[in-house]
């Protein structure tokens, strides 16, 4: 994230009102197709205008389209989604064919989806199965009975013998063994 | 939120309270064990932007040992804020001053300087010794483990194991024990 997205939503991915989930809402509402009528960057909305704009109607009852030809500008698309969202998006010397991609991408997101810094790259109802950690899980009960400062549990883990320690165990061996030689003798 | 998620969060975000012996430890090997407790960097739901940081109670800090010579050598800057207010304090004097300000100090430089370390040391309480009110004590659940095992000093050892102790060998009868 850098310093020119400070003041960029951000949020996780989700349907409103479990949109897709029985029935489906689409959510843009109102489409606005600026072009210029002559300049040639308009030649691939023009085009899509003449070949495919009818049929984007007619396929798609629950949003408005609106055309405003407008003289030596920028093409432009401009979408409302139910949200209030509004995404404006330039279309200078776009072909039609691209144009198309734009507008299936804004026919099917639920709101502005360049204006929303996404948190999670996924979703999900049921986050964890086990249940979320907390600092007594996996905790010995054991612990519960412990006396604190206690000098067991402060000594650390990974501590080799010394080698007095070592001489000592030595030393306890050959007396075993001295033990058992008399022993035997004795028997 | 349901009341079963609301104490779900509650358990997930509970402080918990730890408490470490300082007794022959480098204060600067314990700092960086300290600071871990401090911020909460053991836990897995760590995230620097969630205050999940524990409490940590240290005891007996003025029993730490510095490495080396650092009693005599290392040395601690105070300035003022007036001409000629500069001082320098070596760390033997500042353990006599206070015996809780130099592992205070250290884990304080343990902690990247940023706007949160000042409230993480909040969470952190220094004694002396083993002197803990009982209302601090109360709350200690966990044991930090010390970065070293602490030696047994010859005064300490009681009479029968020193008297049982393997020789290697036995003074002769005319050997002067001085």
């Amino acid at each position: 994230m850098s310093n020119s997205h400070l003041f960029l939503k951000s949020g996780f991915p989700r349907a409103p009102l479990q949109n897709g989930v029985g029935r489906y809402i689409c959510q843009l509402q109102r489409i606005t197709l600026k072009f210029c009528k002559n300049n040639g960057s308009s030649r691939g909305m023009r085009e899509f205008i003449e070949k495919q704009l009818i049929d984007f109607a007619k396929e798609n009852p629950g949003t408005v389209v609106y055309v405003k030809p407008r003289r030596h500008r920028t093409p432009v698309i401009v979408a409302e989604y139910l949200n209030g969202d509004r995404e404006w998006h330039n279309c200078r010397n776009l072909s039609k064919e691209e144009i198309t991609q734009w507008i299936t991408l804004m026919k099917t997101q639920n709101g502005s989806s360049s204006s929303l810094r996404l948190r999670k790259m996924w979703h999900t109802d049921m986050p964890s199965i086990q249940g979320p950690w907390t600092p007594f899980t996996l905790k010995n009960p054991a612990s519960n009975l412990v006396i604190f400062p206690n000098e067991e549990l402060s000594k650390p883990l990974d501590v080799e013998k010394s080698a007095t320690e070592k001489l000592i165990e030595l030393f306890r061996e050959q007396r075993l063994s001295e033990g058992k030689l008399e022993e035997n003798r004795g028997n | 939120m349901s009341i079963l998620k609301r104490t779900q969060q509650w358990a997930t975000f509970a402080r918990t309270w730890h408490i470490y012996d300082c007794t022959w430890q480098n204060p600067f090997d314990s700092a960086k064990v300290v600071k871990n407790h401090l911020m909460g960097l053991h836990k897995p739901i760590y995230h620097p932007m969630n205050d999940c940081g524990d409490h940590v109670v240290l005891i007996n800090t003025g029993e730490i040992a510095l490495p080396g010579d650092e009693w005599i050598k290392r040395v601690y800057f105070h300035h003022t804020g007036y001409p000629g207010g500069a001082s320098w304090t070596l760390a033997w004097q500042l353990h006599e001053k206070d015996p809780t300000m130099v592992m205070k100090k250290a884990v304080y430089a343990a902690m990247k300087g940023n706007l949160q370390r000042r409230h993480t040391m909040q969470r952190l309480h220094l004694f002396p010794d083993d002197k803990v009110p009982e209302e601090i004590l109360g709350n200690v659940t966990s044991q930090i483990k010390q970065t070293r095992v602490v030696p047994k000093r010859l005064d300490h050892i009681d009479k029968e194991t020193l008297e049982n102790f393997p020789a290697i060998m036995d003074y002769p009868k005319d050997y002067v024990l001085r």
